[in-house]
């Protein structure tokens, strides 16, 4: 198994490798004129934004193999975005508190969901519906429509922990990324949530703390979007309402392409990094290609199911 | 004539279900089918609905060979089928339930108007006072037995199935039910009555028809045997696979490790005691429905007692979860490894490791310990794999079942719970099975072993009490226990004790 698990992080890369060698190709320029994909500052740009979707993605990897699903991240995203920023510019906090209250946010959304999945047992997929539409809605309420201009508030030049602005964002994602997936593979923790998703029974009969383990997972997930909602901010510039809409069903995409199983007990937190970057690369070339402008979503859908077919021909061949 | 089975074969896997079943059911009779748990009476009716299908052998239906390819089939065949689990719709109505499939149907549109005449009509037949109107989930537990029936009669079945049709009826609600069997058999229906209660069977029955270990035994006319007769024809086996070598009782004691004092989970326990000493092994021999499952899982935490108490070594416990059980040293083996016992998308090494790094809450997953454990137990239990990174499913039932229970053995529990310990395990592992749960008494684990595996019982337990409608009916020495003894209590209504 564990050789099996090696291998589909590697497929993942290949796929990576081979659609950044594949817009290389077809997007060469003519002579003498500078690649529009493949450059450094392109580089970083795909980084940044796919950075935002993969720091979310880490926990909704790990919800996915705990057997749950978490359709908030998008809205815990805009809401800890909106509260940080309506902090640092309606309230005239600095940045760090704000930002402390910003991830606030996340736990108390993520402990929400815990109560309505693990005490109320509400299916997740409806407990994290709700607290989507109530996260999303007091956004909004904040808002009133509005969006606060964070960017005027940040110094001139401003370097969080030395980190360059733009590198805000992937070095987050790297970290986090490392992190938990030490937890995962490492930890009696990490163990706990692949039993959970592998047999919830199994794993109750076995004495393992399935309420507790199940309410870490859906706090970290809330924890890990909006921690993705304050560095969004930070690097937009801006706090606003309707930031992140749609993108659950992205991240949700992205982890299942890294290789996360819906019936829980597969996956991992790195292959939804790589998922987000996948998606990232497609994001970013297929409005270069002339003509493609309106057939990317049409891609996009095409790549999920093309890359889970194909994982789970991997697994039968496997056994 | 009848219904006739010829030379039934029937095998999942390794294991034969039915081997070679021949018997005849003559038209218009009440004809009982009876054995033990295993016997492979389920395995029989599925194949008649057409469930399953007979690896080899025939089905004969008025002189015509009969394999339906479907539950439809069947039916369309005047097969009724009248489930132990009570298959209905509990947010559909009375009569939609009885057409399910097969509505009545008036230019493409539902004719709900005939349904419910035709639902009421065979409501009457059966004198059941219900309005055909009422959802099923308002209908109490008798009601949806007898629905099943109404359901079968109005698609014409001339051949009515019963599987263990009283398990959770009262027993004025069986009676009512006898009543209505006795009046179709009388307007001609052939009944078929699956039962391993005796008392009903000789009721309602004319011939009853035993099989054992998948084999057909005999079949006897109801008015020339005796209850005894048909019991021993169950499980009649001359010789008892009596551990030859009984253990040594010096880890015993007579004080008690786990003592039970009227313990109940209404309905189903009601007022258990008993004590488990240590280095003992104590045998509950019950049958399906008769509340053992559920007094280990009471006693493991996964449910609250509504009265009675738990005591372990004296000091009375109370679980809020398996998780406080197992921390206190009580572990529980439970019944089914795949739904319960298993993890298939780990591999062998960490479906032995994870209860025991759980209750000692380690931070880290330390593998190379894990891994040293593991391959000590795979030598130990003796479990063919592949090795330690093996998934579970490449395995067999039996070297499965040796995972799920090495898994718990391996915390060094006080108290060991088993609920069938050995089902659908071949007999070599069985008996490895059998050697390693009394090693583990004999060095001081209490051991409470739930089977409704006669020879099981017998050959494990010291003590052997028999469980029957959630109490206890009595308790046996093993020494001089038989099968027939045991089945006794556990089939009869009096208490002999």
């Amino acid at each position: 198994m564990k050789r099996f698990r090696a291998i589909r992080e590697l497929s993942t890369v290949a796929i990576l490798i081979a659609e950044i060698l594949f817009f290389a190709w077809y997007l060469w320029p003519e002579a003498g004129r500078a690649h529009p994909f493949l450059n450094a500052e392109n580089a970083l740009l795909i980084l940044k934004y796919s950075s935002i979707y993969g720091i979310a993605a880490v926990g909704a990897a790990v919800v996915i193999i705990s057997g749950g699903i978490d359709l908030a991240p998008g809205a815990v995203i805009a809401l800890s975005g909106v509260v940080s920023g309506y902090l640092i510019v309606v309230q005239q906090w600095s940045i760090a508190p704000s930002m402390i209250a910003g991830l606030l946010i996340g736990v108390l959304s993520g402990l929400l969901t815990s109560l309505l999945i693990v005490n109320i047992k509400l299916p997740p997929f409806i407990a994290t519906l709700g607290v989507m539409g109530i996260t999303r809605g007091i956004a909004f309420i904040i808002t009133e429509g509005q969006y606060y201009d964070v960017s005027g508030r940040l110094p001139p030049g401003w370097h969080p922990l030395g980190i360059p602005i733009d590198w805000l964002a992937p070095i987050t994602m790297f970290v986090m990324a490392l992190i938990f997936q030490v937890l995962m593979t490492r930890f009696q923790w990490g163990r706990a949530v692949f039993s959970i998703g592998g047999n919830e029974t199994a794993a109750l009969f076995s004495g393992i703390a399935i309420g507790r383990v199940k309410a870490s997972v859906y706090v970290i997930s809330g924890l890990l979007a909006s921690l993705a909602g304050i560095v969004l901010v930070l690097v937009q510039g801006q706090g606003k309402a309707d930031l992140a809409t749609g993108y659950e069903l992205d991240i949700i995409a992205s982890a299942v392409v890294g290789g996360a199983s819906l019936a829980g007990g597969r996956g991992s937190v790195m292959g939804a990094v790589l998922g987000t970057l996948i998606f990232g690369v497609l994001r970013n070339a297929l409005p270069q290609i002339p003509g493609a402008t309106f057939y990317d979503r049409l891609i996009v859908g095409l790549v999920v199911i093309v890359i889970v077919v194909m994982d789970q021909l991997l697994l039968k061949r496997g056994k | 004539m009848g219904l006739q089975f010829d030379r039934i074969h029937k095998s999942f896997g390794a294991v034969n279900a039915l081997r070679g079943v021949t018997f005849d059911v003559a038209d218009g009779e009440a004809h009982a089918i009876v054995g033990e748990n295993g016997a492979g009476k389920s395995t029989l009716l599925k194949i008649l609905a057409g469930l399953v299908r007979a690896d080899s052998g025939e089905i004969k239906w008025q002189d015509r060979t009969f394999a339906p390819s479907s539950p439809r089939d069947a039916i369309e065949h005047g097969i009724g089928m009248v489930y132990q689990e009570m298959l209905c719709f509990p947010n559909l109505s009375v009569s939609a339930n009885i057409f399910c499939g097969r509505e009545i149907c008036r230019y493409g549109k539902l004719d709900e108007s005939a349904m419910r005449a035709r639902t009421q009509a065979v409501l009457d037949r059966l004198s059941l006072k219900i309005d055909p109107d009422a959802p099923a989930e308002s209908l109490s537990a008798a009601h949806r037995q007898l629905l099943q029936v109404a359901r079968a009669l109005t698609f014409d079945c001339r051949v009515l199935v019963l599987d263990e049709p009283t398990t959770s009826l009262t027993d004025a609600e069986a009676d009512h039910l006898f009543d209505v069997l006795r009046a179709l058999r009388k307007a001609g229906t052939t009944i078929l009555y699956v039962s391993h209660r005796l008392p009903e069977v000789f009721r309602l029955c004319d011939r009853i028809t035993v099989l054992r270990d998948g084999q057909y035994v005999g079949t006897y006319n109801t008015a020339e045997v005796q209850t005894s007769d048909i019991v021993k024809a169950m499980v009649g086996r001359d010789i008892r696979a009596r551990s030859e070598a009984r253990r040594s009782t010096e880890a015993r004691s007579t004080e008690a490790t786990l003592q039970l004092t009227r313990l109940s989970r209404l309905p189903v326990v009601r007022e258990v005691s008993l004590s488990v000493g240590r280095g003992e092994i104590v045998g509950i021999f019950g049958l399906v429905g008769s509340g053992r499952s559920e007094l280990l899982e009471t006693i493991f935490g996964l449910h609250q007692p509504t009265s009675g108490s738990i005591a372990l070594d004296g000091n009375t416990v109370s679980f809020r979860s398996p998780r406080d059980a197992a921390r206190a040293g009580i572990v529980l083996v439970p019944e089914e490894r795949h739904r319960q016992g298993l993890w298939f998308n780990f591999d062998l090494r960490n479906n032995l490791a994870i209860p025991g790094s759980t209750l000692k809450d380690d931070l880290l997953v330390r593998a190379d310990v894990e891994c040293r454990d593991a391959e000590r137990t795979l030598g130990e239990w003796r479990i063919k794999a592949s090795g330690i990174d093996a998934p579970p499913d490449s395995l067999s039932g039996g070297n499965q079942q040796k995972v799920v229970v090495a898994k718990w053995v391996s915390t060094r529990p006080r108290v060991l719970l088993l609920d069938e310990p050995t089902k659908g395990v071949d007999v070599g592992a069985k008996f490895e099975i059998h050697e390693l749960i009394r090693k583990q008494a004999a060095e001081g684990m209490a051991v409470l072993v739930v089977s409704s595996d006669l020879p099981e019982i017998l050959a494990l337990a010291d003590r052997i009490l028999v469980m029957k409608e959630g109490a206890l009916q009595g308790e046996l020495d093993a020494a001089t226990a038989t099968e027939e003894t045991v089945m006794h209590l556990a089939t009869h209504d009096e208490v002999t004790a």
